[in-house]
């Protein structure tokens, strides 16, 4: 019988190391093709609707915006905690608290808003993401209990908790017994940056925390501190960098930009609060972050990529008759990909001979 | 009558490596066959392949006169290969008992393999007993452990890798004396290891091997241990330049009454460690493995925050309740065990290990920016200085070798001009020249007024560059007198401590 076996290669190379989402993304085209074809779809068409119609369609380019822009906020934000080993799978529930504060902040203030209205929900969201993110935080430093199930837990309790208040405390009175908050005034919805398209402020503002996010993970000794405690937390306390203080940074962090990613949603394109407004954003923002190599420019092609999916899915759902399921089906396939890519890039496979008794 | 076992063209490749090059040679039943060289020579790689670790990618392996090939180890027992590596497999919670009865590869009843072992070990007089749990062994008692574990199996060569880099001066005349008594009864023993003056004392016949040829076949006994330390590294020996006569300054490091917590269930902690470093002094701390070496190391560095002030006092001023970064901005640099991990981080390029440790020292940080050609200047001029085998400072340093990293580690530190400098190991793994360039600069550290403090187990190399020595046992360190002061026996017995005393008995 033949055997394999992991050996781990000296130095990954560089090119590899960039070259593996690419291969990801194609492979996911070709076994989705062979796979949607192989239950009885035009496969090639739903790869084709999925993967280029976003992309020729000139009016599909700002649903690749709009998508895009909270996948590469959460993402950027994840992209930074993953670097220091801090598993927050939980941006989701950031991402809806964040939404919840803003738009608490655009309820009471209906009716006596101004200019200072956006700014303070701005506030407002990152505040709720950077506190809800704040407990498993509280609770690894104190308890050590696993970040990666009390973040993840935390998501459906936030759930619940848009549940409870859009029925009761903050249901719109006008709204025909409909479980949602009134529509914002004015002051409380982003503005649209290019007239004429459902383009918000928000795009603009992804790009430039991403932008932001490059340039302080590359230059500056907090994103050092990040980088050196996930590669070898041993060296990091020799360095005279506390562990403790790096999840609370990793956890404040990436919840504050999850929290800002709800607001900018719930005051563009949602302009109130809805049962639906968890969208998975958060969740498929880890793709996003890993698809983009945990590097924030990265992310940027990556939340694009993921966009793009979001809206082919779409498509492909009215023109093949193509499940709404499928999407995931996609992104799952290129998250695997990505993954078992990148443990080629670092070890190689190499055949050993079967065991056996001695051959005199 | 043939040789016992005899290798012919052993050749073997790895990735950028060829770490062993047509390496032959023959030994003799009976024979206790000394196999020496510096770390990566390629000792380590040639007799996992003899144990069926690895396979030979070319060459043959003769055993009694016969071609084998040894496709594991379970084999290598087969035929009678027996192993003792350097880092025990044992189990501390269960006994000696139950451990070996763990490592047999026959299923033998407990009460014969009792009565087994009491015979061996009462040939061999490797006294032990086979009821104790592992955890209140101590280091050269669980040595005994895996010997006995091999003689079970009435090897016909038995192969020790490293087996003194443990023991007391004591423990490794008794290992000695059993390894003897084995070769006349005829077994053949294949002794690794890079301590000369050992392989002169026990060894009839000595290998020698360089950057995985082979270089020399000899008698130790008709040669110096400088004489195979030159045909080890290949050039001549540069000893260390060491002005006599110096006098100390002011006291700079003051230890008092230093202590540290038990965190895990293996850690030895440091407990009323007192001791003072003059400027231009070498304080060496001798000690077996596994006596609190770590935890004063990190006590020292910050590591591990004190709870008292005064405990540590650099010049007089108390800085016990300082993390690492404040400690080096007053001088206290530090160089861990660890290497790769811990003193250095692998995945980052050397630029960015400099950051580590050097950014406040070398302002390498503005307004909390990393100013990335300062760091590059400073790992030029380290790799430039120590010679550090590297591409440049945008070498990662998980790719350079073992002593490259420690030489740039070292250099690393020794270039922020520390008035203090606690080192663990400076040379462990490092070749014997780059060895002596790591020493000499600690020597030059030393007469330019710093304070320096080196944890070693090497007893070599700590009577060679110390000018005051300690000794620590079970966390307790012995009062600091100067080095020319100790006989060997009597660091020996310090080292052994309480367990020494008992081991003897």
């Amino acid at each position: 019988m033949m055997q394999f076996r992991l050996e781990k290669r000296r130095e990954p190379s560089k090119v590899m190391l960039y070259a593996t989402p690419v291969a990801a993304v194609v492979l996911t085209m070709i076994v989705g093709a062979i796979i949607f074809s192989a239950i009885g779809y035009d496969g090639v068409g739903a790869v084709r609707e999925i993967f280029l119609t976003p992309l020729t369609n000139a009016f599909k380019w700002q649903d690749l915006g709009v998508k895009a822009a909270p996948l590469i906020i959460v993402g950027v934000g994840l992209s930074i905690a993953y670097r220091a080993n801090v598993w927050n799978i939980g941006a989701e529930g950031q991402y809806i608290m964040g939404g919840l504060a803003a738009t608490w902040v655009a309820l009471a203030t209906h009716g006596m808003g101004g200019w200072w209205t956006l700014p303070v929900m701005m506030l407002a969201g990152v505040a709720g993401g950077a506190a809800y993110a704040a407990i498993p935080a509280l609770l690894r430093t104190r308890l050590n209990v696993n970040e990666i199930l009390t973040s993840l837990m935390l998501t459906y309790a936030s759930v619940q908790l848009i549940y409870y208040l859009v029925r009761a405390p903050w249901k719109d009175p006008m709204g025909m017994g409909f479980p949602q908050t009134r529509r914002f005034a004015s002051e409380a919805l982003l503005p649209n940056i290019l007239p004429g398209t459902i383009v918000h402020a928000g795009v603009p503002i992804a790009v430039i925390v991403a932008l932001v996010a490059w340039f302080i993970m590359s230059r500056s000794v907090f994103g050092y501190q990040m980088r050196v405690v996930g590669a070898a937390p041993h060296a990091a306390r020799y360095g005279g960098f506390s562990e403790n203080k790096t999840i609370w940074l990793a956890l404040l962090v990436s919840g504050a930009l999850a929290g800002l990613a709800g607001m900018l949603e719930v005051a563009g394109p949602f302009q109130r609060m809805v049962p639906g407004f968890p969208t998975n954003y958060g969740f498929t923002a880890i793709i996003v972050a890993f698809l983009g190599r945990l590097n924030p420019l990265g992310v940027i092609f990556a939340g694009i990529v993921m966009a793009i999916t979001f809206v082919g899915g779409e498509v492909a759902q009215t023109t093949i008759g193509l499940s709404s399921s499928a999407t995931g089906v996609f992104q799952a396939m290129m998250l695997f990909f990505l993954l078992a890519g990148d443990i080629l890039v670092r070890y190689r496979l190499k055949r050993v001979a079967p065991q056996g008794e001695a051959r005199a | 009558m043939p040789n016992r076992l005899e290798l012919s063209g052993i050749t073997k490749q790895f990735p950028g490596v060829l770490a062993n090059d047509q390496v032959s040679f023959a030994v003799k039943p009976g024979e206790i066959h000394a196999l020496l060289g510096e770390n990566g020579a390629g000792k380590s790689t040639l007799v996992k392949m003899i144990y069926g670790i690895m396979a030979p990618d070319a060459g043959e392996i003769r055993w009694n006169g016969v071609p084998v090939v040894v496709p594991n180890p379970k084999a290598a027992r087969k035929l009678g290969i027996g192993m003792v590596f350097q880092h025990f497999s044992l189990f501390e919670a269960l006994t000696v008992l139950e451990n070996i009865a763990l490592g047999m590869d026959a299923k033998i009843p407990s009460r014969e393999l009792e009565q087994r072992i009491r015979a061996v070990m009462q040939t061999y007089g490797l006294l032990l007993d086979p009821h104790r749990t592992v955890a209140t062994l101590s280091v050269g008692e669980r040595q005994r452990i895996e010997i006995v574990r091999a003689l079970l199996l009435d090897p016909q060569l038995l192969i020790m890798d490293e087996p003194t880099s443990v023991l007391t001066p004591q423990e490794v005349d008794q290992l000695f004396t059993v390894l003897r008594k084995l070769a006349a009864e005829g077994c053949s023993i294949l002794y690794i290891s890079h301590k000369l003056h050992e392989i002169k004392a026990l060894c009839d016949t000595a290998t020698i091997l360089r950057g995985g040829k082979l270089v020399d076949t000899c008698d130790p006994k008709q040669e110096t241990s400088r004489s195979m330390a030159e045909k080890m590294i290949g050039t001549g020996l540069k000893d260390i330049i060491k002005p006599e006569g110096r006098t100390f300054g002011e006291p700079k490091l003051v230890v008092n009454r230093l202590r540290t917590k038990k965190t895990g269930h293996f850690d030895v902690p440091v407990d009323g460690v007192t001791f003072t470093v003059h400027a231009g002094e070498i304080l060496g701390i001798a000690g077996v493995a596994g006596n609190g070496q770590n935890a004063l190391l990190d006590a020292l560095s910050g590591e591990i925050r004190g709870e008292e002030r005064d405990a540590i006092t650099i010049d007089g001023l108390g800085i016990g309740l300082m993390d690492t970064t404040e400690r080096r901005r007053h001088g206290l640099c530090a160089v861990p065990e660890e290497r790769n991990g811990h003193a250095a981080v692998g995945d980052f390029s050397l630029a960015d290990n400099s950051v580590l440790t050097a950014r406040d020292r070398l302002g390498m940080v503005v307004l909390g920016l990393i100013n990335s050609g300062a760091a590059r200047t400073y790992t030029g001029k380290v790799i430039a200085d120590f010679a550090v085998k590297a591409l440049g400072p945008a070498s990662t340093a998980g790719s350079l070798s073992g002593g490259n990293l420690q030489k740039y580690i070292m250099g690393r530190e020794i270039l922020q001009k520390p008035s203090v400098l606690v080192v663990s190991q400076p040379t462990w793994g490092v070749d014997a020249g780059a060895a002596a360039a790591i020493h000499q600069a600690l020597v030059d550290l030393a007469a330019a007024g710093s304070a320096i403090v080196v944890i070693s187990q090497d007893l070599d190399e700590l009577r060679a560059l110390s000018d005051t020595l300690a000794v620590i046992n079970m966390g307790q360190l012995s009062a600091a007198r100067p080095v020319s002061a100790f006989s060997v026996d009597e660091i020996g017995l310090l080292m052994g401590g309480v367990h020494g005393t008992e081991a003897a008995a």
